[in-house]
């Protein structure tokens, strides 16, 4: 694991010169909706512990992109995906690759908050213990990190045995991001995640994801382009199946290299 | 501006003393919740009233019995003397039996149509649910007749008595001759009865489940049967429980199918072969027998108070039971 100060991985040139490590690599992904060809050819790497933002208009295929990630797809019939994503040296979407493993190692976070029908504390242990037998000790051990690192745990150590769904959307949905980073994954890939939350909570997740990235890789779909500039390094513009431009963050809202994607970003459509 | 908004108001809309129009509506929304409050009503009346029939026509046998009504297994119309012990215990041995029967496979076919079916199958499989579900239960007493029974006879009961009869304790549960008709066969085509009601049930609340709350299940990691177990089914509870209860009372109050497969006999025995009755095929068969006024038909309609007691604890207790328990697992 070498580990890169985040300044140094900050690019300001062109994307082919990506030097850091790569966590997560797609090539040549074709997607298909049934007989709808949703992602056309798409080439994109994920920088380790960087943040990738994607962005695009409603319907381009970024939410997608983020589902061929995990296999999230392979839980509907009529979906699949062709082309290669590498992750830890193999291509996951083979068809020998353990998905709960995988699962565990590229985590999610979707849209609104998704508590399970069960207490704050179960919540996190359910996906724990999935992967690991811990003992009692180790357990609460680990649920006090992760909620201390999602800045929760101030809120809730006293009512960790009370129904998730008593929390606010978003105690929700940082208790979302605990679940998730306490399996220990190396990618998470979070779907819009402030998209239903109020400006101070949301506020609150950006900054965590500053955090986060010390230890994960994380991709982001976002309909927030200024989310997209304050949190990510590397920014990927969507538009209808195709990936446009992949740029750094200051690069792309400053002087994007394509038409398409000035005119998204200053609003001309999408 | 602000203004034209205001003025643009259709006169109408000013407070006027009511013109005939006005009138004739005002009259028919009081007529319309007069009507609603009524069929309301009208279904406490409903309720009310068969439990009074059933318990001004049973008090006799009450009165003639006492307690012991309900503790006897005697039932002989020779001697008039009654006894209600042996058609509960075999309405509660079917009717248990049958739900765990069912719920499982009720259960698994659910799950199975809303998680894993693929579409084209999953159609036509909650197609014949539903089929099932329709099916007159005259039918399925019939076919319960001409081929579970031969089955359960010349193959089930001997295979079972032949394995298990000699074990202790569970052994008497399957010894005896294999008439093919009993308890078991009552229990199994009840079984078969109520898994479409329970299965429909389930399986529409696994389809309203959140896309969102099962793809953060498996999210994480988990397999099928992780997510299944531990956020589906404590996600569904409440709807699951009232499709399980939906199915008891059914089987509790199932008449034909069982009279056809029971054998028929007043007598408690702790053999599953054993031909047993409940409560509906006992009043079904002997109340063309029963003169108005008689006591036979007093123990009857006593019975049937006795059945409807029954459904309506089963009922407020699933109640109790869902609301006891918040939605937290520990």
């Amino acid at each position: 694991m070498n580990q890169l100060p985040s300044s140094m991985s900050v690019l300001h040139d062109a994307p082919s010169t990506v030097s850091t490590d790569i966590a997560l690599s797609v090539r040549a992904l074709d997607f298909w909706y049934g007989e709808h060809r949703a992602l056309k050819a798409i080439d994109l790497d994920f920088p380790r512990r960087q943040v990738t933002g994607m962005i695009g208009p409603s319907g381009c295929g970024k939410s997608t992109l983020l589902r061929v990630l995990n296999r999230m797809y392979d839980l509907y019939p009529g979906q699949r995906a062709t082309g290669e994503v590498v992750f830890d040296g193999r291509n996951i979407l083979s068809p020998g690759v353990d998905l709960n493993v995988l699962r565990s190692r590229v985590g999610m976070v979707f849209q609104k908050p998704t508590p399970f029908p069960m207490s704050i504390y179960e919540n996190i242990a359910f996906g724990v213990r999935l992967h690991e037998r811990l003992s009692r000790a180790d357990m609460d051990a680990r649920i006090e990190d992760v909620l201390k690192r999602v800045a929760l745990w101030t809120e809730v150590k006293d009512r960790l045995r009370a129904p998730a769904a008593a929390l606010s959307g978003g105690q929700q949905q940082r208790l979302c991001i605990a679940r998730t980073i306490a399996t220990r994954p190396e990618v998470v890939l979070l779907d819009e995640p402030t998209s239903a939350l109020d400006p101070v909570s949301t506020a609150r997740i950006e900054e965590l994801l500053d955090e986060l990235k010390q230890d994960f890789t994380i991709a982001i779909v976002t309909h927030n382009l200024q989310q997209a500039a304050r949190c990510a390094d590397q920014v990927a513009f969507f538009y209808l199946g195709e990936l446009v431009e992949v740029d750094s963050a200051g690069q792309m809202f400053t002087a994007p290299r394509q038409r398409r994607t000035q005119d998204y970003i200053t609003g001309r459509f999408g | 501006m602000g203004n034209s908004a205001l003025t643009g108001f259709p006169q109408t809309r000013e407070f006027r003393p009511m013109t005939g129009a006005a009138k004739t509506s005002a009259l028919s929304d009081t007529l319309f919740s007069t009507i609603v409050r009524l069929s309301g009503l009208l279904i406490l009346l409903i309720v009310g009233g068969l439990i009074a029939v059933l318990c001004r026509g049973g008090v006799a046998a009450f009165h003639a019995f006492g307690a012991h009504f309900l503790v006897s297994r005697i039932w002989n119309p020779v001697t008039d003397v009654y006894g209600a012990a042996a058609p509960v215990f075999g309405t509660l041995v079917t009717t248990f039996l049958a739900v765990v029967m069912a719920v499982p496979l009720a259960f698994g076919v659910a799950f199975w149509l809303a998680e894993m079916a693929p579409a084209a199958i999953a159609g036509s499989v909650a197609t014949a649910v539903q089929l099932l579900a329709a099916v007159p239960s005259i039918i399925y007493g019939m076919w319960g007749f001409f081929v579970i029974v031969p089955l359960m006879a010349s193959h089930v009961e001997p295979f079972a008595t032949h394995t298990f009869g000699h074990l202790p304790l569970i052994g008497t549960l399957f010894s005896g001759a294999p008439y093919g008709t009993g308890l078991l066969t009552g229990a199994i085509i009840l079984a078969i009865m109520i898994t479409p009601f329970m299965c429909a049930v389930m399986r529409d609340v696994f389809v309203s489940m959140p896309a969102v709350l099962r793809e953060s299940a498996y999210g994480l990691g988990a397999t099928r049967w992780e997510v299944m177990r531990q956020v589906t089914l404590p996600w569904s509870r409440q709807a699951v429980i009232g499709g399980v209860v939906l199915g008891m009372g059914r089987a509790m109050g199932e008449t034909m199918a069982v009279t056809f497969v029971i054998g028929n006999s007043n007598r408690i025995n702790w053999s599953l072969f054993a031909p047993g009755n409940t409560i509906a095929s006992l009043i079904a068969l002997e109340f063309p027998e029963s003169p108005a006024g008689s006591l036979k038909l007093a123990a009857l309609l006593a019975l049937g108070f006795i059945l409807m007691t029954i459904s309506f604890l089963t009922l407020a207790g699933s109640r109790m039971l869902l609301r006891r328990k918040p939605a937290t697992s520990h």
